[in-house]
């Protein structure tokens, strides 16, 4: 009961922190930052569902980020729709063009769905400098900011809070529940889940698709952060990074990758001369994690929790009943 | 018209050698590694570097690619896949060489520049050969070679029979008394050095870029999907028909749709015949 109390005091001090965030911090610069985050966290809560749940390699997510972000573009700028009917339609693309990119990839096995999207990636930005007269072509496009009350700095954040907030209530329901049993079966034995009968595709494209949504929401969040967008956003790297965030917060949570997206998008930005080697310190991460710590680093906290919570190890040491033993040989001697 | 098929069978050899160098790996590990375009980068970059930068001979610059290439090939094995392939986990060996793919690619990328240099004159030829120009010629001359090259190591050789005992059934090899494990580190050498030299020979063709790796990386993966996992006449047809199809995208359509192009390659072959058009039919364990 306490533990359950201090658990919900917990995360409604986070929560607190959270709302009243943009009357603290220090200036602009650093609401912005939080923002960001929100905006990647969107992309990456969904993301989490395909990568550290259901074990699917997508390295290349950065392209239906862009599908996202384009659409934003085009729609609340080029066509002066409202942002935030935009921004639905834009989940509803990135769902469409999952579906579109998930339906014969994710029947391939591990390396040949990874290399598909990264070529899906690589695709978008080839398309997106071919279309010239739809994108801007190199030259890119500007972005609108959200309408009232989201206009400001502080009402943006704001926004983003709360759709961040419900994307990841939608993926604890998924993952605690009956569907995220089956997610991790997939992701542990394709062969095993499927004798017990979990629908393994269906399954995949189903998170797949719920990935795309995110990251159309993600990218429309992202864009309007950027406020102009060029192919050269989207480059290949960006995907790598929303890769090593769920990687090195470890599969199979969801607070250990947002730990991982708050520490690696603030970390290059605080501390200057990472940015400079930016996409090999991720690189770097990403090896040090596979190779030492598997699990990430959400899986190191959980242990340390456990040790310090003092929660008894339980033991599963099977006892035979020999009293009901007895009783059961003896009723047979009798009925013999 | 003739151009285009030259020079789609020049770039389609370069694919050619990044399945090739995939094939060498993957017989003795069954792992389709990253950094795979990123040996013929290294073999292209260093190339430049030895030759134009340093001044060295040709004959000493062709050796250095090549060592290059397999010395980089050898870490990838050191560090990315014997770990993990100790632990037995399915997926990890591809996220840790993704993680090495990247930092040699930002690590090249921060010392060469990120600019495309251009790769100094092997041949003296005059630059008024045309389609007979030696950056044409050179990769597929060398491509065939080697393939011819690797065929005979794996047939006529002690060392090319036990690569193939070790990709026959890796068990059953080191009960035999294969040093299997050396194998695999001999095998990653190999194919580093099968990518350095691909890379030094297209060098003339692809210029001396550092984002040259992930782009061999696809490209190689889709020639080697298409001609069939594990099959080197296999890599040879499925990179000349991957370039040649790329060159006349290119021609026709402009070169905006190539990847999607190959893309569509890729997804049409693995729909109609999953394991490629020279593969062996693997049958799925339970």
């Amino acid at each position: 009961m306490t533990r359950g109390r201090a658990k919900w005091a917990l995360a409604l001090v986070f929560g607190i922190v959270l709302v009243s965030l943009p009357y603290w911090v220090r200036d602009l610069y650093q609401l912005h930052l939080a923002s960001l985050i929100g905006a990647y966290w969107v992309l990456i809560a969904g993301l989490n569902l395909v990568v550290g749940y259901t074990g699917q390699l997508s390295i290349g997510h950065v392209g239906l980020l862009a599908v996202g972000s384009y659409c934003f573009a085009i729609l609340a700028g080029k066509l002066g729709l409202d942002p935030q009917l935009s921004m639905a339609i834009c989940g509803a693309l990135g769902g469409l063009v999952g579906a579109v990119l998930g339906l014969p990839s994710l029947r391939l096995p591990g390396f040949y769905f990874a290399m598909a999207t990264m070529a899906f990636a690589l695709i978008v930005t080839e398309l997106s400098l071919a279309q010239g007269d739809l994108t801007g072509g190199g030259t890119g496009l500007s972005v609108p900011g959200f309408s009232a009350p989201f206009d400001t700095p502080w009402g943006n954040y704001w926004l983003i809070l709360a759709i961040g907030t419900l994307i990841t209530w939608l993926t604890w329901n998924v993952a605690r529940l009956m569907w995220g049993r089956a997610l991790i079966a997939v992701r542990d034995s394709e062969v095993a889940a499927a004798s017990v009968g979990v629908g393994i595709f269906r399954l995949k494209l189903t998170v797949f698709i719920f990935s795309g949504v995110t990251a159309g929401i993600g990218g429309a969040l992202f864009a309007s952060l950027q406020s102009y967008i060029t192919p050269d956003t989207f480059v290949f790297e960006i995907g790598l990074f929303f890769f090593v965030c769920i990687i090195i917060g470890g599969r199979g949570t969801i607070l250990g990758p947002f730990i991982g997206t708050v520490i690696l998008t603030a970390l290059p930005e605080l501390v200057a001369p990472l940015a400079k080697f930016g996409t090999f310190f991720y690189g770097l991460t990403l090896l040090v994690v596979v190779l030492l710590i598997p699990e990430g680093f959400g899986r190191l906290v959980e242990l340390a929790v456990a040790r310090f919570s003092g929660e008894p190890h339980r033991s599963h040491e099977v006892r035979p009943d020999l009293v009901r033993l007895g009783a059961a040989l003896k009723e047979r001697e009798v009925a013999s | 018209m003739l151009t285009v098929i030259v020079s789609g069978l020049a770039i389609g050899a370069v694919y050619a050698a990044a399945a090739l160098a995939y094939n060498v790996m993957y017989s003795t590990s069954k792992v389709l590694s990253v950094t795979t375009g990123h040996l013929c980068m290294l073999g292209g970059v260093f190339g430049a570097w030895f030759i134009a930068g340093l001044g060295l001979p040709i004959p000493v610059g062709l050796a250095g690619a090549i060592a290059v290439g397999a010395l980089f090939g050898w870490i990838t094995e050191i560090v990315g896949v014997r770990r993990v392939l100790a632990r037995s986990d399915e997926h990890l060996w591809l996220l840790s060489t993704l993680a090495l793919a990247t930092m040699i690619q930002q690590a090249v990328g921060l010392w060469w520049g990120t600019e495309p240099k251009p790769f100094p004159r092997l041949i003296p030829q005059d630059f008024s050969a045309g389609l007979f120009d030696q950056k044409y010629w050179l990769p597929i001359l060398v491509v065939i070679l080697m393939a011819a090259g690797l065929e005979l190591f794996y047939r006529l050789t002690l060392w090319g029979k036990l690569f193939q005992a070790t990709s026959e059934d890796a068990f059953a090899a080191r009960a035999r008394g294969i040093p299997t494990d050396r194998v695999r580190s001999l095998s990653y050498l190999l194919s580093g050095a099968v990518g350095g030299l691909a890379g030094f020979t297209a060098g003339q063709l692809t210029f001396a870029f550092f984002a040259l790796g992930l782009s061999l990386t696809l490209n190689g993966f889709i020639a080697l999907a298409v001609g069939g996992l594990g099959s080197n006449l296999g890599a040879l047809v499925g990179g000349a028909g991957l370039g040649l199809l790329s060159a006349f995208a290119t021609y026709l359509f402009g070169g905006e749709y190539q990847q999607t192009i190959a893309v569509g390659l890729l997804m049409l072959v693995l729909l109609v015949r999953p394991e490629g058009l020279f593969g062996a039919k693997r049958v799925r364990p339970v």
